[in-house]
């Protein structure tokens, strides 16, 4: 519980520091140009003097803000098309099975580019693409256990005493969602994460001046051959602990709140 | 030392990689490390040796060959070894006869009449004939790819070595486009030319002998070349990356290697960085006219009411230090640009500006920008002096150099330039009424034409997004298109530049800011001397081979 609230205060203080750093600290300056990690910039400079630790803050800052808006949206759909499987007729159970095939048939990463380009470049392409393309596991569970639930008895007792489908599915299924949709949600974020992050990288999205680890990345690999290693090197490590700290985030409240796994 | 052991490491690891991997007979490590050193030993050794006895051959580090070696689609325009031309620019900036022994323009200057040589021949051994010459030039104006054609009437084989072209306007730069066209045989030539090795017949001093599509290719001399033979007799060019010409350079590989300012500090022992001065500039468009709402036929948008005062261009002319961008932006791999012709034979040396932020800041005043409320930025009727600079997302040179002008700007002058990195089919929707880096450099006055004539502004061909639009300019630049020879055509150039009182450059209307020359960059090994190279155009790659016949090892 209390490495839970632990970690979430370090990202909440990480995702805080990027929103509140100001612009001027990554503005170029160039009398500090290509500087090697010291006191005053601990991550080093890069070629047009910019401060790699304020820049990593921004790109991870920006990389949280699209996890936490595409992991929410992804899990919304998720659990709304996961729930109208399992309760709604048995031809849009295969319909949303066919959807859930098809979307996950199509390598992501295409179908991301396809998407955030279609939906138009820049950060609301990225978060619509993040967003829609990551339900589909979530979604499989939660259809899995719900079909589960309603084989019980108490809920066939429920149905002869004559409630309807819609008081029987908020009453006595959504409840029983509430750890797996929590979980899958914080669980979702490193996949979105590392989405934004690759799409960043891949050059759609964001332009270059703006901050976002995926460009920062991009950006050092032009410079690695001249030796600038930290400007790989702390960005993709602080990349990797945000998400690295995420998973323990979810997989400690896993522990919380699943009863199945409480007492592992 | 530190750079060998490195070096020697990389070797071992891929030689012992290859051994291994070759092998897999189970050697130990160790077997296969003695195994891979010996080997590292002996290829050291031979190299040295071939290094010795045969100074005849250079490996170049180039970049991406293109998809075709075809002239009639516009490949060699910046010269090549590969192909002969009628005329051609030499080491010095000036026009000289290649295959051509003479020619001659009519009094209405609309029909040109060359002379060429009668002992020249293929590789493939058929001669070179006009009617070739007349083909070459009808097949790229049907292919209509590059080159263009688009005033030239008719071209015919009046006997053997003479052949006319009849225009449909006057054009002093015709002698221009004649020296980009290489000359292709007539009865070898198909829809596969260019495209294969055997399928690359010129008549320069080099032959394509080998070509690995995307890897290498190979040039050998032509041996019967109508020239002196050149001192190269073979070429080696490796298709490479920035990164993989700059390992290759500092492992040995290459002789010359294309690099950029960002690699060009490293030392590598042996080799030296040459600069090869080009007109490649780098500057920024400024639209002239106010936004008035109207919008171009695809819709986009048109005018700025900042830059649309001439006085506010003319600023950034006057405020900005071109040596600083040189030296922050560009590791000092740069000269300082005033036109996009400098240096060339109709570059107005009276247009070369001197840095004067006080003049720029008076500018500034003059036309009612001053900081009222404090914060460090001008304002007029409300309106900060503020705009956008686009720069091509993914070109860092630029994005360097657009900083760098946005800093010196805000410092200099109160002047708010906020970078903005886009993509190419946006920059094409906002050009029109917002600022962008652009970078031109043509070896042919045609490009000045395009840039400021007032029949082209507005296009989407990048030239002239500005909407400048001049009768003087008009006039001059209608001058200089039909005088008779291309000498005489300089004085109305430099009169479209600046002709005491008015004109296209930074002194003038400014419509263009240029900063910076990009210097081309290349690692050259000690001795290897690269001849007289003439100003690059736009490109780093073809310009520095097209005298590769002049190349010499010392």
């Amino acid at each position: 519980m209390i490495f839970a609230a632990l970690i979430f205060a370090v990202l909440l203080g990480v995702y805080l520091s990027g929103r509140l750093l100001s612009d001027d600290l990554i503005a170029a300056d160039f009398s500090q140009k290509a500087q090697k990690p010291s006191l005053e910039h601990p991550f080093g400079t890069d070629m047009l003097g910019r401060d790699m630790l304020a820049r990593t803050l921004k790109g991870l800052s920006v990389s949280i803000v699209v996890g936490t808006v595409a992991s929410c949206v992804s899990a919304v759909i998720a659990l709304i098309v996961g729930v109208a499987a399992a309760t709604g007729a048995s031809w849009l159970d295969h319909l949303i099975n066919w959807v859930i095939d098809l979307v996950m048939g199509i390598p992501h990463t295409v179908l991301l580019i396809l998407i955030s380009f279609a939906c138009g470049k820049g950060l609301k392409g990225v978060l619509i693409g993040v967003a829609v393309t990551h339900w589909t596991g979530l979604a499989r569970i939660i259809r899995s256990e719900v079909l589960q639930i309603r084989s019980q008895q108490y809920i066939e007792v429920s149905k002869k005493l004559g409630h309807s489908s819609w008081w029987i599915t908020v009453h006595h299924i959504l409840p029983h969602m509430v750890p797996q949709f929590l979980i899958g949600l914080i669980l979702m974020f490193p996949h979105a994460i590392m989405h934004e992050s690759s799409l960043t990288f891949l050059g759609f999205g964001l332009s270059p001046e703006q901050p976002a680890i995926g460009i920062i990345l991009s950006e050092s690999m032009k410079y690695i051959s001249t030796g600038m290693w930290w400007l790989a090197f702390f960005p993709g490590l602080m990349l990797v602990l945000i998400v690295l700290l995420f998973d323990r985030l979810g997989e400690n409240l896993k522990k919380i709140v699943d009863p199945y796994s409480a007492h592992e | 030392m530190k750079r060998r052991m490195k070096v020697l490491a990389v070797l071992l690891c891929a030689a012992s990689v290859i051994v291994s991997g070759c092998g897999g007979t189970g050697d130990s490590g160790t077997a296969a490390a003695e195994k891979a050193e010996q080997a590292a030993d002996t290829d050291s050794a031979q190299k040295k040796e071939t290094e010795t006895e045969e100074k005849s051959e250079v490996v170049i580090g180039f970049s991406s060959e293109g998809d075709s070696f075809d002239p009639c689609t516009g490949f060699g325009y910046t010269g090549s070894p590969l192909y002969s031309t009628l005329v051609k620019v030499n080491g010095d900036d000036q026009l000289e006869n290649d295959l051509a022994t003479d020619y001659s323009v009519s009094e209405d200057a609309l029909t040109w009449t060359f002379q060429i040589r009668d002992d020249v021949t293929f590789t493939n051994g058929d001669p070179l004939k006009a009617s070739d010459v007349a083909f070459t030039f009808h097949t790229a104006k049907e292919k209509a790819t590059y080159m263009d054609l688009t005033m030239l009437e008719s071209c015919t084989a009046l006997d053997d070595t003479t052949v006319e072209f009849k225009l449909t306007k006057p054009c002093v730069t015709f002698i221009y486009t004649v020296a980009q066209m290489g000359i292709v045989p007539e009865n070898a030539y198909s829809d596969q030319f260019g495209l294969e090795a055997d399928q690359i017949i010129g008549s320069g001093p080099y032959k394509m002998v080998q070509w690995d599509k995307g890897q290498q290719f190979i040039l050998e001399a032509n041996e019967d070349y109508y020239g002196e033979q050149p001192k190269i007799q073979r070429a080696v060019v490796l298709v490479q990356e920035e990164d993989a010409r700059l390992v290759a350079a500092q492992a040995g590989e290459v002789d010359i290697a294309l690099t950029s300012a960002t690699l060009a500090n490293t030392e590598i022992e042996g080799m030296s960085v040459q600069k090869v001065a080009s007109v490649d500039n780098r500057g920024i468009t400024l639209p002239t006219v106010p936004d008035e709402g109207k919008v171009t036929e695809d819709g986009y948008k048109i005018g700025n009411n900042i830059t649309c005062d001439v006085n506010v261009r003319k600023a950034l002319c006057y405020g900005i230090d071109r040596q600083q961008i040189i030296d922050e932006a560009l590791n000092g791999y740069a000269e300082p640009a005033y036109t996009e012709c400098d240096s060339m034979p109709w570059w107005n040396e009276e247009t070369a500006i001197e840095t004067d932020v006080d003049y720029a800041v008076e500018l500034l005043e003059q036309s009612g920008w001053t900081d009222t409320d404090g914060d460090g930025i001008r304002e007029k009727d409300g309106q900060k002096l503020a705009f956008h600079l686009m720069y091509f997302a993914g070109d860092s040179m630029r994005q360097a150099v657009a900083m760098s002008v946005a800093n010196q700007a805000k410092e200099n002058m109160g002047f708010d330039i906020t970078v903005e990195g886009v993509s190419a089919d946006d920059t094409i929707q906002r050009m029109f009424s917002e600022p962008m880096i652009m970078g031109w450099g043509s070896d042919s006055p045609m490009t000045s034409y395009m840039l400021y004539h007032s029949s082209n502004a507005g296009k989407t061909d990048w030239y002239n997004p500005e909407f400048y639009t001049s009768d003087k300019t008009d006039e001059y630049l209608d001058k200089a298109m039909t005088s008779l020879t291309i000498e005489d055509s300089y004085e109305w150039w430099k009169k479209a530049q600046w002709d005491g009182e008015t004109g296209t450059s930074m002194r003038g209307e400014a419509p263009w800011a240029f900063y910076v020359n990009m210097t081309h960059l290349y690692f050259v090994k000690d001795g290897l001397n690269i001849g007289n190279q003439r100003i690059h155009a736009h490109g780093q790659a073809w310009p520095l081979i097209a005298n590769l016949a002049e190349w010499t090892w010392e």
